[in-house]
């Protein structure tokens, strides 16, 4: 300990804690537990809608607090009884209740004080415990109530040695922390999941506030924290791709000697940005961004703190290279669901189409088409996360209506399947989508405006075969109108033109064609302007679909 | 009923099935310090039986779930916090269980156990 903080330490030790004092550290707990709060919210496993458990916490702690913020002198016993009134008033979610019967508690065991004393202190924690515990009927342990009996216990065993209230604090901190480590053993759901328990790391970051404004060490940042390995998000660590941080480097690795946390990420932080580290099954993964000169230097560094088992390194300006050609060098951007709302999902076989989806209000695009069907998973994944039960499915394809059926049969949600065959009948859907409207009158309205629009696909044959009375050569362009083969043509311009003739363009308003990955942009605007020229009368529209296999997919209404 | 049809037949569920679920669930909710009955009628009959579904009562509605659930709340808790705590695990527990929504639950404050007045 150095010498300034023991001559602050001293400095607390020669007053006596009152009301004040009180009011302090719990400001200090509160500050420190909001500096910490998302490490708290990212160890939730119970995924119920109120579930942010630091969130929660640090609510019901700036409650508690907002009811003494403005209080005058009072007695120890005053103060912990408002403390305890604003956390009860301003409790949320499971982890605030049991917090807030902690402080009425720790309010109680200190009923009639002036000041605090280390037996008060003693006794108002193992009161803390023994309320919490009352207010259920089948305390699971492993949870916030188990760390507040290891800390009650861990005070009642350091008060044998010492009677100052600072070095009973002192000791309970580490006992907190033990505690809070041992949760996974003795909560299994915890151990699977990977964490601790969030509610018992809120308790500890509280008391662990107190004691470093008492150290007089910095409340408002939050340590360099480890998160559970499955916590770890790699994956959209893509969009945060500095400029000349080209390197994406990933090592797992067992330290020698216990990993000193602070040191670790100042060192990396010379090298590199985007530093995260998780821990979980006996080891450390480290990942980082750097500059290309020094893509090996987080590996030399960590070989010289421990042992590496693996190590990835990847180049992230080639990888968004990729990413950009396959969504069309833009970023889709989805519509964004509110609870409640209904959400559409729609599969696409190309990033243009995916594009026109995103701009009529889809939430989740799941790629495929003709040669490609999703399955039943893909499609399940799409709309498992978004925050709503009202889901609307539009297969876009006849194959995947079936994946889409399925997905509707295994899930809890409330899902509807409109059962478009075709992209235009797909975005003519979505021309009747009201995210607030009622789902099921919703599903309706789309089912019915699918026939509202005439839909050609133009694709060249992979085989020769006889269908519905039309011949086909391998190798010639054929047209199916509404699924069914129509017409079989040597050119695509001759295709094109007789496809509209046969779906009665003339009496169209609009006509919208989408070209695929194999025509270039030139030669498509090129059988637009063809088209413009036979129709006159017609609204023409030009889209980049970007979808294989077909040349033209062409919306007829 | 709740029904589920397979190609092998139907899965039926009872509401005494998704109760007993709800039961557990409700008295690992934090701040439940019991499950009262209904009524008299239905806690004499309770006591006798012993049954393990206790101020639960399960209804379909067609093919919706109703979840009615009657507790003793500790006294100095929040109990509109501790209520929608319970709605929230038993809605969680038996969707997790039964793998269909549960369509309403509605908790009901029986009464208040005081362990420490203040």
């Amino acid at each position: 300990m150095n010498p300034d903080t023991q001559a602050r330490l001293e400095r607390f030790k020669a007053t006596p804690i009152d009301g004040q004092a009180l009011k302090k550290l719990v400001e200090a707990g509160l500050t420190w537990l909001r500096a910490n709060q998302q490490t708290v919210n990212s160890l939730n496993v119970f995924p119920v809608p109120d579930g942010d458990t630091g969130t929660n916490m640090v609510l019901t702690m700036q409650a508690a607090y907002n009811e003494i913020g403005n209080l005058g002198h009072r007695s120890i016993g005053q103060m912990a009884a408002s403390v305890s009134q604003g956390a009860l008033m301003g409790a949320r979610g499971n982890s605030g209740v049991i917090l807030s019967q902690l402080w009425r508690g720790f309010a109680r065991g200190l009923h009639g004080q002036d000041v605090l004393d280390g037996p008060g202190f003693v006794k108002a924690l193992a009161e803390a415990r023994d309320t919490a515990y009352k207010g259920v009927v089948r305390p699971v342990e492993g949870t916030i109530l188990t760390v507040a009996k290891d800390i009650a216990a861990a005070a009642e065993h350091a008060l044998k040695e010492t009677d100052d209230p600072f070095e009973i604090l002192a000791r309970i901190i580490p006992a907190a922390d033990a505690s809070v480590q041992h949760t996974p053993e003795l909560l299994p759901v915890l151990k699977q999941a990977g964490v601790v328990d969030s509610g018992g790391k809120g308790l500890f970051f509280i008391y662990e506030g107190m004691l470093r404004y008492v150290y007089g060490e910095a409340l408002d940042a939050p340590l360099v924290s480890i998160q559970p390995l499955s916590a770890m998000n790699l994956e959209n660590s893509m969009e945060a791709v500095e400029p000349g941080q080209d390197y994406e480097v990933v090592v797992d690795f067992h330290p020698a000697n216990s990993l000193d946390l602070q040191r670790f990420y100042g060192d990396l932080e010379e090298m590199g940005t985007s530093i995260q580290v998780g821990e979980g099954e006996g080891m450390y993964r480290m990942h980082i961004h750097v500059p290309t000169e020094k893509r090996y230097q987080p590996i030399d560094y960590i070989m010289g703190i421990g042992t590496i088992t693996k190590v990835a390194i990847e180049n992230l300006l080639a990888q968004m290279d990729d990413i950009s050609r396959k969504t069309g060098g833009e970023k889709l951007t989805l519509a964004t669901i509110e609870p409640g709302q209904i959400a559409v999902v729609a599969v696409s076989p190309g990033p243009g189409i995916s594009r026109v989806f995103a701009s009529l209000g889809v939430a989740a695009i799941v790629e495929g088409g003709q040669t490609m069907n999703p399955s039943t998973q893909e499609i399940l994944n799409a709309f498992e996360n978004l925050p709503t039960d009202k889901v609307i499915i539009l297969p876009n394809n006849k194959n995947i209506i079936l994946a889409s059926q399925q997905a509707k049969d295994v899930t809890v949600k409330q899902v509807h399947i409109v059962p478009s065959r075709t992209i235009p009948q797909g975005l003519s859907a979505m021309m009747h989508l009201n995210p607030e409207g009622d789902v099921e009158k919703v599903a309706g309205k789309m089912i019915k405006s699918i026939d509202d629009v005439a839909t050609g696909e133009i694709t060249v044959a992979t085989r020769s075969v006889e269908i519905d009375g039309v011949e086909v050569e391998t190798g010639q362009v054929i047209v199916l109108l509404n699924g069914k083969l129509v017409l079989a043509a040597v050119t695509i311009e001759e295709a094109l033109l007789g496809m509209l003739e046969k779906a009665g363009a003339v009496e169209s308003e609009l006509i919208t064609l989408f070209y695929g990955q194999d025509l270039t942009a030139t030669e498509a605007n090129r059988l637009a302007d063809l088209v413009r020229k036979t129709y006159p009368g017609q609204e023409i529209e030009i889209q980049d679909g970007g979808q294989p296999h077909y040349q033209f997919i062409v919306a007829v209404e | 009923m709740g029904k589920e049809i397979t190609t092998l037949g139907s899965i039926h569920i009872s509401p005494n099935a998704v109760a007993t679920i709800a039961y557990h669930a409700t008295l690992q909710s934090y701040g439940v310090v019991g499950l009262a009955p209904k009524n008299l009628a239905e806690g004499l009959a309770a006591t006798i039986t012993n049954v393990p579904t206790r101020g639960v009562s399960v209804y379909y509605d067609d093919d919706l779930l109703d979840i009615d659930i009657h507790i003793v709340v500790e006294y100095g808790t929040r109990i509109t916090t501790v209520a929608s705590s319970v709605a929230n695990t038993v809605r969680y527990h038996v969707q997790k269980a039964l793998g269909m929504p549960v369509h309403h639950i509605n908790v009901h404050i029986q009464g208040l156990r005081v362990s420490n007045p203040d």
